[in-house]
């Protein structure tokens, strides 16, 4: 009964020190456990050491929601601390607290612009463009298509006519896009 | 089922071994004390700033308001099951398709609230002065409605118009009031929701949205990463390519061809609808009640190339007819049956709502299983080219406004009703659910998600809410209520109950400002004329604002565009100088 109280109080401290409006102490202990079942034998049930685990790429795409989508490698690395794609519990949680329905707008804004920049240079070029257009039609079109679509989406969504697109021109994009809040979310 | 329960003990055994084993302990400061300072910056910005819409809605969305709303909601863990059920329907068929479902799990919330409203405040009383029913029960009440069940609490017939009061001198409980009060309230209280959710998602859906998404949004702000299935996913991307090299090549032909098929669409249901309606009211009048379900078999638009417009599937055509025979049946109702000689007018119309609802509810599980069920046998094996069929969203949308629709109108006249609407519709998210991971294939057309659903809240708020409203009014303020039966018998109108409530409150002296209030706010025109002005000086404020930052963000954007030329001009003089 006095553990009980104990653990209770400890929830309550722990919950009011929350900076981040988009974790919720349930979703936490969910991906905790998600995370755990992904490798059992690496990944302790004692964090307060904070032991420096790092999960492997392969494991992490072999997740049933992330298996099978186009862009799983780019999350992975946006998301990862060294931009390889093995992830730590800290950027797993980062990740799926984007993806979920609680993250704001912008959020989700700044990290669909770092996922689609492929070259990692805080713009979206033609060249990034061109690989997004690949994956997201399963390179079906021919290059002459691809390169026609891609001026297309430059010379709409570019508002200082510098022949890329950066992160006001995604964001303010965003703004014109109201699905993007339900198309760009994970149910875990 | 079993994976639902599985997944259900499974859910509960984590929380109790995390407690069991102190892992809560071990585990919460790794989990939520941060340290990626990106996410922070950006979190701390967008919850301080005032970039979202400038709506009323800012001062709702608080960081604490919401994290104890999603602490909540996530809680509930009734709500696993609902959890579980979209999330295998939304990584299988897309946000789309998941939009219809969220839809009627939020109706089934609104049902559930007013069922546990008018149980608590008119249902409840009754049962302590209820009268005994010398009725038979026989089975076939169930789908009549009649018999056994009108001497019980589903119907206005059944309640007393007497105080209740159990014990001498204590506490008494006018029922009439209550009756009233209970369902005036609870309109009160949709109206506001619905205007709230409505004015909510138009703001973030259609206020800065251009009227065409161009071809970057389509691009860049569509893929859908819900989407988890393996086939799901290749389907989507074939038709993403499909549409990309369309849009490159696509002429002006095609456009009058789709614009001649929607003209003799539309000239063909409207016919269709007029004849119906004529029916339906000839028939009515002779006693009969026939459902015309003809418009439900006129095919929806087959997937005609992937650049057909998905807001023009919508059927207008579908709204028109549904809404006009809700209206005949009413002014049927209100006309002729509350003036015919009937010994309870009120339990007649309450039964005939009864029996619609049950009605309905059976034809959409039939419509479930010919356009689904047997279409997919049909397209698998008789006429292979037809292949899958899709989830018609339009048309399941607008089945369940119109469902709601009638369970507004009978509440007045059957305040149990939403309590039975409540379990139709979870058979029916069950049996859909069902239908479409078996039947169904994802959806090939183009389905702008948000402003459907805003679009589906204003059919259910326009002419669905406003038109039960003007009903309801016409009923309480008009008809006079029958002399034997129900709440208000022997009065002149049911609003009596309440004038002449204020009328005993005037003679004490405690409770003036009630009368005070009752005669010169809610009786006076001049009140609700000087409430109008207002809110309509506001809305033109408002409407004057936001036209001037259009032009001033189209004044900023050609600043941008002169500001980046010139640049550009000056550095090819000095490279020509030099």
């Amino acid at each position: 009964m006095h553990q009980c109280r104990l653990i209770l109080w400890n929830i309550v401290l722990v919950y009011e020190n929350i900076n981040d409006s988009t974790k919720s102490l349930s979703l936490c202990l969910r991906l905790f456990y998600r995370y755990r079942d992904l490798a059992p034998q690496l990944v302790p049930l004692d964090y307060r050491g904070r032991p420096a685990v790092t999960l492997p790429y392969g494991l992490i795409a072999s997740m049933p929601e992330l298996k099978d989508n186009p862009f799983r490698q780019r999350i992975a690395e946006v998301f990862s601390e060294r931009g390889d794609g093995n992830m730590t519990l800290d950027d797993f949680l980062d990740m799926f607290s984007v993806l979920s329905e609680m993250a704001p707008r912008d959020l989700k804004a700044y990290y669909a612009f770092k996922i689609y920049d492929f070259n990692n240079d805080d713009y979206i070029c033609k060249s990034d463009l061109e690989k997004t257009v690949n994956k997201l039609t399963r390179n079906e079109l021919t290059p002459e298509e691809v390169s026609l679509a891609c001026d297309k989406v430059i010379y709409e969504a570019d508002v200082d006519n510098d022949g890329k697109l950066s992160l006001e021109d995604f964001q303010h994009m965003i703004l014109r896009a109201p699905d993007f809040l339900s198309t760009f979310h994970i149910r875990i | 089922m079993c994976t639902w329960v599985k997944l259900y003990l499974q859910h509960l055994l984590w929380l109790l071994d995390s407690i069991t084993t102190h892992t809560v302990m071990l585990v919460t400061p790794a989990l939520l004390f941060h340290r990626n300072k990106v996410l922070n910056e950006i979190t701390k910005k967008a919850t301080h700033r005032g970039a979202q819409p400038s709506c009323c809605t800012q001062c709702l969305q608080g960081a604490s308001f919401r994290r104890l709303g999603n602490t909540l909601s996530e809680y509930f863990y009734l709500l696993w099951i609902w959890h579980k059920a979209l999330k295998i329907i939304g990584a299988e068929f897309g946000t789309s398709v998941l939009s219809y479902f969220v839809f009627l799990k939020w109706l089934l919330n609104f049902n559930l609230f007013s069922f546990l409203m008018n149980f608590g405040f008119i249902t409840i009383p009754q049962f302590l002065a209820a009268e005994p029913n010398n009725l038979s029960f026989t089975g076939l009440e169930l789908f009549t409605g009649a018999g056994y069940f009108q001497q019980t609490v589903l119907y206005y017939g059944f309640y007393t118009n007497a105080t209740i009061s159990k014990i001498e001198n204590g506490p008494s409980y006018n029922m009439q009031l209550a009756y009233i009060f209970t369902v005036g309230i609870y309109f009160v209280i949709c109206f506001l929701i619905l205007l709230f959710s409505m004015a909510k998602s138009f703001c973030r859906n259609f206020l800065n949205v251009q009227a065409y998404s161009g071809n970057a949004s389509k691009l860049l702000c569509t893929w859908d990463f819900s989407i988890t299935n393996e086939k799901a996913v290749k389907l989507k991307q074939k038709n993403l390519s499909t549409q990309i090299k369309v849009q490159t090549t696509e002429g002006t032909k095609l456009m009058f061809l789709r614009i001649a098929i929607h003209l003799f669409a539309w000239a063909a249901s409207l016919g269709t609808a007029v004849a119906a309606c004529t029916g339906v009211y000839f028939l009515s009048i002779n006693n009969l009640k026939v459902r015309p379900r003809v418009w439900a078999l006129l095919p929806s638009l087959p997937c005609v190339g992937p650049a057909v417009d998905a807001v023009t599937v919508l059927d207008f055509r579908n709204i028109i007819l549904k809404m006009s025979i809700v209206g005949i049946l009413c002014y049927y109702w209100l006309n002729i049956v509350a003036a015919s000689e009937s010994q309870c007018w009120e339990t007649l119309v309450g039964q005939d709502v009864y029996r619609l609802v049950l009605v309905d509810f059976i034809f959409c599980l039939l419509g479930s299983f010919f356009g689904e069920f047997l279409r997919r046998i049909i397209g698998t094996t008789v006429c292979v080219s037809l292949g899958l069929p899709e989830f018609d969203i339009g048309r399941n949308v607008l089945d369940l406004i119109y469902a709601q629709t009638l369970t507004w109108i009978g509440i007045l006249f059957s305040p149990l009703l939403p309590g039975i609407q409540m379990i139709a519709f979870s058979i029916v998210f069950f049996v859909k659910k069902v239908s479409l991971m078996k039947n169904c294939q994802p959806p090939c057309k183009v389905w702008r998600t948000a402003q459907m659903t805003t679009s589906f809240m204003f059919l259910l708020f326009c002419p669905s809410l406003v038109g039960v409203l003007s009903v309801i009014g016409v009923t309480v303020w008009r008809l006079k209520p029958s002399e034997g039966c129900g709440p208000f018998r022997g009065l002149s109108s049911m609003y009596a109950a309440v004038s002449e409530w204020i009328q005993t409150l005037e003679s004490y002296t405690a409770s003036k400002w009630v009368v005070w209030i009752y005669h010169n706010l809610i009786t006076s025109e001049l009140f609700f004329f000087i409430l109008s002005g207002i809110v309509l000086i506001f809305a033109y404020l408002y409407w004057q604002i936001i036209r001037g930052r259009k032009t001033m963000t189209k004044l900023l954007r050609k600043q941008i565009i002169n500001v980046s030329l010139a640049f550009s001009y000056i550095f090819c003089i000095i490279w020509l100088l030099c």
